[in-house]
This record gives structure tokens, C-alpha cells and sequence, in this order.
């Protein structure tokens, strides 16, 4: 009896798992799958598996969607966005974990409150803010509201990471007549490249992945970035569901290459986005 | 202005001259970070607020109009849906979508095979931008190409429904584009199951209790902050919910899925500035009436162990 049951609750939870892995993982192989049938064999079957590699989707894709220039943009936005959030909170979060000063609890009590704020909440006045600092329709639009979307989360994995460096370092470092910047620089930054790592993953993806300010704040095809991309994937395709498939396999792809080499830094990620302050 | 002290160390002591200059280097590396607080978050929920009771259209300065904008929100037909399928979305996603992920949370906890292979294959829709996401699930419901009709048409030959486009079906069709993805909360959750000591468990053990009353009585209870964090996540997200929606059902059929920030966006285009940031301040609020509801009824302050 005990057996049966025990029996009955394993393969539930096989069961359950593989349906999690049906749902999460199918969708994704669908879509890569079609892009290399023809548009008559996802009409005729859309389970059946490609009978050859087809590219045309691709070639089709890759120049209607100007892939370059918007990878490009992409890229550019999402590192550089990612690079600035790194460098001021990391200044930021080192003083917070390192020192004592006044004003050092309400300070970052306000940072990581910023993380109940809903990103539409602030629409309306950020893109007025954008567009009178005469940056609306640029890429240095992006940066500067993707630099400061993470904030809270940054903040607290930064702070954290900071906080599990010994003091004796930095004092040795004082001993031997290193100033402030030095020991940040020299000393704590190196020390905490776990923390960077893993706020820089979570930055980068959400920076990457980033639809909502992008069609908010651009404009011109030449500022497109691949997110916003695909709001004109309908227009460009319209039935040709073989490079529309390709066309959301390259937007895809990228993700799924920092993914597979930053696996580590991305469970880590994930989880420092669920942390609440 | 001196470095912390640690445990029973004693703090090393500097000059006063050292001392102001590390003071004058805490402001300057705290300097970027208060900028970007201000600019971009202090002054815009500033803004929001005050521009709620506003009449605005960007080009000539906000005029007072009271609670005008409240009043024709809570008069709206899309405003009086969006409200309701956020509480069935935030009832949802604090029930199914939560209980889901803690039960794969649980399940990996108990090491199963393939485990780890799950736990990779599961974090992929949270990798991939949303807006792809909602892209792929638009073309799983599509009625020739879609994955969802296949799968029907075996059991029933012929069927054919655009479910993104016809009511009830949108609805439901665009809940299962986020009700089996919780990845986040199964990590956090994980990580609590995992903090738990053994002795709890080889104590009950000891004592006769099965696996299941293991889990209930001991493990998920002391998850309870994470589940909490957990409940949270997931009804922030349903308020946030933009992707999902714009390139699925655009808020349709009729109204059946429209929501608060398709209105929001909508009064952005529409010049209509006064309108957008009550919406705006409606999520603001909706959000921390959650946080403090969850945090009263989970004890989320108080320490666990």
C-alpha cells in the first residue's frame, strides 16, 4: 500500500517535471524548427521536423529586419547601459557596505525602494525628461534610462558582495599609504567580481530584452534596437511564417548564447532579482 | 567617515584631515547614484502624483482639475476591465502561478533525475526578451499554423479557434502565457529549501512523518518569507504586464484583456498627460497596497528561524 502511493506520488512529480520542460522548452524548439521549413510545411504540419536546413528565412530576415543595425544598436545600448550601472553603483554600494557616514541607512533605503515603482509608473515623466534634454529619438536615451533601471537590484547584490570582503585588506592597503580610489580600485573591485558578474548578467539581459522605453523613446529605423524590432515583424512578413520564424530565432539566439556561457551567473541572477530589499 | 568596525575589532584610527577627505570621497562616489535617484525616479513619482490631478497635454503647462481624471477612469469601460483582470490576474498569480512554482521548487529539492536538466530548460522563457515570448505564444494559439489547434484537432477533427480573438478563450489563452513560468520564484524558494538544516528532517523522521508532512509541516513553512517574495513578484509583474498583452490580444477582444498600462500607454500617445500618470499612480498604489497586504499576512519582517 505505502508502496503504490510512494510509487504514484514519484511519477506525479515525473510527470509534472516533464510537462515543465514540455512548456518551457517546446515553444522555443518549435520556432527554431519552422524557421527552416518551407512555408507550405508549416501550413501542412507544424509538428513535423525540418527535411532539410532551408536559410532563405534567414536571408530574408537578416535584410528585411536590418539584423546588423539593429544588433548593433542592441548591443551597443545593452553594454554600455550596462557598463555605467556597474561603474556608479558599484561606487555607490562600496561606500554603503564599507563605511559609516550619515544619512548612509536612509540613502539606501530610498535606492532599493525604487524597486516598487512599476516601470510604466514613470513613462510620462521620463520621456518628458528625455525629450528636454533633447536626447528623444537617440541611443543615449536608452543608456541613460536602461543605466538607471537596475538600480535597486545592483545596489543590493553590490552591497552584499562588498560587505563579505574582509576589512583587513583595505587596511593593509591603508598601511601601505593607498588612498581612497586606490582601495576601491586595487583592493575591493577585484575582490567582488563575483557581485559584478552577477549584477552584470541580470543588467545586461534586462537591457537587452527591453521593449517597453525603447518604443517609447525611439523612433527611427536607424535607432531601432531588436526588441522593438519585432513590433514590424507582421508588416515585413505578412504570411511568410518561415522568416518570420527565423527572424524570432535571431532575436532569441543572443539571450540563449549569453545563457549557455554565463549559466551560473544567470540562476544567480535570477534569484538577486527576486530578492526584495 | 570611518570604516566600520567588525565584530570586536577595534577601529583603526585616522587623522581628522583623512577622515574629511574620505568624507568627501563617500559623497562623490555616492554622487552618480543620487543624480540618477532623483532625476529618474524621485521627480517622475513627484510628477506622477501632482500631474495626476491635472488636466495635461504637454504643450501648455498642467492645469488643476482635481480628481477629474479619477472620476472618468472609474467611469471608463477599459479602466473598469483592466482593474477586474488585474484582481483575477493578482488572484491567479498569487494562487496557481505561486503554487506552481514552489512544486517545482519542492520537486527539485528532492534531487530527481534529470533535475538539473529541468532546472536549465525551465529558465529559458525568463532569458528571452517578452516581447519574443508573447511573439511565439501569438503564433502557438494562431488557428492554420498554431501548435494549440493541432493538438485539439486530434481529439476533435475540424476544430478552429482563433483563441486570441474571441471571448472567453483570450483571456485564458493569454493567463497560459505566464501561469508555468516561475523560474524566479522556484530559485528563491529553493534557496530557502536548501538553508533548512538537516536535523529538522532527521528529527521528524524520527517521529514517523512521511515525506508530504515533512514538506508541509516543516519545509514550506519556513519558506514562508520566500513564498511570500515570491506572491509579490508575481502580482508586480501582472501590473506591469505590457509585452504579453501588445502582441497578443492588443487588449482585445472588445475589452476582455485590456489593461492598466495599455491605458497609460495609450493617454502617452494621445498627448493626454494628466490622464496617463493617474493611471500611473493607480499601479504605484495598487503595488504597495499588495506589499503591505502580503507583508502583514506572512509576517514577511519577522525573521524565520
Amino acid at each position: 500500500m505505502k508502496n503504490s502511493s510512494h510509487a504514484l506520488s514519484k511519477s506525479v512529480m515525473y510527470a509534472v517535471l516533464l510537462f515543465t520542460v514540455i512548456v518551457s522548452g517546446f515553444p522555443i524548439m518549435w520556432v527554431i524548427m519552422s524557421s527552416f521549413k518551407t512555408n507550405a510545411q508549416i501550413l501542412s504540419n507544424p509538428f513535423s521536423l525540418p527535411t532539410g536546413f532551408i536559410f532563405s528565412g534567414y536571408e530574408r530576415a537578416w535584410k528585411y529586419c536590418k539584423f546588423p543595425t539593429i544588433y548593433t544598436n542592441s548591443f551597443t545600448i545593452a553594454l554600455s547601459a550596462t557598463f555605467i550601472s556597474l561603474v556608479i553603483f558599484s561606487m555607490a554600494a562600496y561606500v554603503i557596505a564599507k563605511y559609516q557616514f550619515k544619512g548612509r541607512n536612509l540613502l539606501y533605503s530610498l535606492f532599493v525602494l525604487t524597486l516598487l515603482v512599476p516601470t510604466m509608473a514613470r513613462a510620462q515623466p521620463i520621456l518628458r525628461l528625455i525629450v528636454g534634454m533633447n536626447l528623444y529619438d537617440t541611443p543615449l536615451a536608452l543608456i541613460l534610462v536602461y543605466a538607471t533601471t537596475g538600480m535597486a537590484t545592483c545596489l543590493f547584490v553590490l552591497r552584499a558582495t562588498f560587505m563579505t570582503i574582509p576589512l583587513e585588506f583595505s587596511e593593509a592597503a591603508w598601511l601601505e599609504g593607498a588612498g581612497f580610489i586606490k582601495t576601491f580600485l586595487l583592493i575591493n573591485l577585484p575582490m567582488a567580481k563575483s557581485g559584478l558578474a552577477t549584477a552584470g548578467t541580470l543588467l545586461f539581459l534586462a537591457n537587452w530584452n527591453e521593449y517597453y522605453y525603447a518604443m517609447l523613446l525611439t523612433m527611427k529605423e536607424v535607432n531601432r534596437t531588436v526588441p522593438f524590432a519585432i513590433t514590424y515583424f507582421d508588416n515585413t512578413f505578412n504570411f511568410d511564417y518561415t522568416s518570420m520564424f527565423a527572424a524570432l530565432t535571431l532575436v532569441i539566439v543572443p539571450a540563449l548564447i549569453v545563457y549557455a556561457i554565463f549559466q551560473e551567473q544567470v540562476a544567480a541572477s535570477l534569484v538577486a532579482s527576486g530578492v526584495k530589499g | 567617515m570611518k570604516p566600520e568596525p567588525r565584530g570586536n575589532q577595534a577601529v583603526k584610527p585616522i587623522g581628522l584631515t583623512h577622515k574629511q577627505k574620505n568624507l568627501i570621497w563617500i559623497w562623490i562616489f555616492l554622487l552618480p547614484s543620487i543624480a540618477a535617484f532623483l532625476a529618474f525616479y524621485l521627480m517622475p513619482i513627484i510628477t506622477l502624483i501632482a500631474t495626476g490631478f491635472t488636466r495635461w497635454d504637454g504643450s501648455r503647462p498642467p492645469t488643476y482639475n482635481g480628481i477629474n481624471n479619477y472620476v472618468s477612469l472609474f467611469n471608463s469601460v477599459a479602466f473598469k476591465k483592466s482593474i477586474q483582470n488585474l484582481l483575477v490576474w493578482t488572484l491567479v498569480a498569487a494562487t496557481v502561478h505561486v503554487a506552481y512554482s514552489v512544486l517545482i521548487a519542492v520537486y527539485l529539492y528532492k534531487k530527481p533525475f534529470g533535475g538539473r536538466f529541468v532546472r536549465v530548460i525551465y529558465m529559458v522563457p525568463n532569458i528571452i526578451a517578452p516581447a519574443a515570448w508573447a511573439m511565439i505564444y501569438r503564433y502557438f494559439y494562431n488557428q492554420d499554423i498554431g501548435i494549440v489547434n493541432h493538438v485539439v484537432r486530434i481529439f476533435s477533427p475540424g476544430y478552429s479557434v482563433p483563441w486570441l480573438y474571441v471571448s472567453p478563450h483570450a483571456m485564458v489563452a493569454v493567463t497560459m502565457t505566464w501561469v508555468f513560468y516561475g523560474v524566479v520564484g522556484t530559485l528563491i524558494v529553493l534557496g530557502d529549501l536548501m538553508a533548512i538544516p538537516a536535523e529538522l528532517h532527521e528529527a521528524a523522521r524520527i517521529d514517523g512523518a512521511s515525506d508530504w508532512k515533512i514538506t508541509r509541516m516543516i519545509n514550506l513553512p519556513l519558506c514562508r518569507i520566500s513564498i511570500g517574495t515570491n506572491i509579490l513578484l508575481s502580482i508586480n509583474a501582472r501590473i506591469t504586464m505590457y509585452e504579453m498583452i501588445r502582441f497578443t490580444t492588443r487588449g482585445g477582444p472588445i475589452n476582455d484583456t485590456w489593461n492598466l498600462p495599455l491605458i497609460l500607454t495609450d493617454a502617452i500617445n494621445n498627448s493626454n498627460y494628466g490622464y496617463a500618470n493617474a493611471v500611473g499612480s493607480i499601479m504605484f498604489a495598487f503595488g504597495l497596497i499588495v506589499l503591505i497586504i502580503i507583508n502583514r499576512a506572512l509576517r514577511m519582517h519577522e525573521s524565520v528561524y
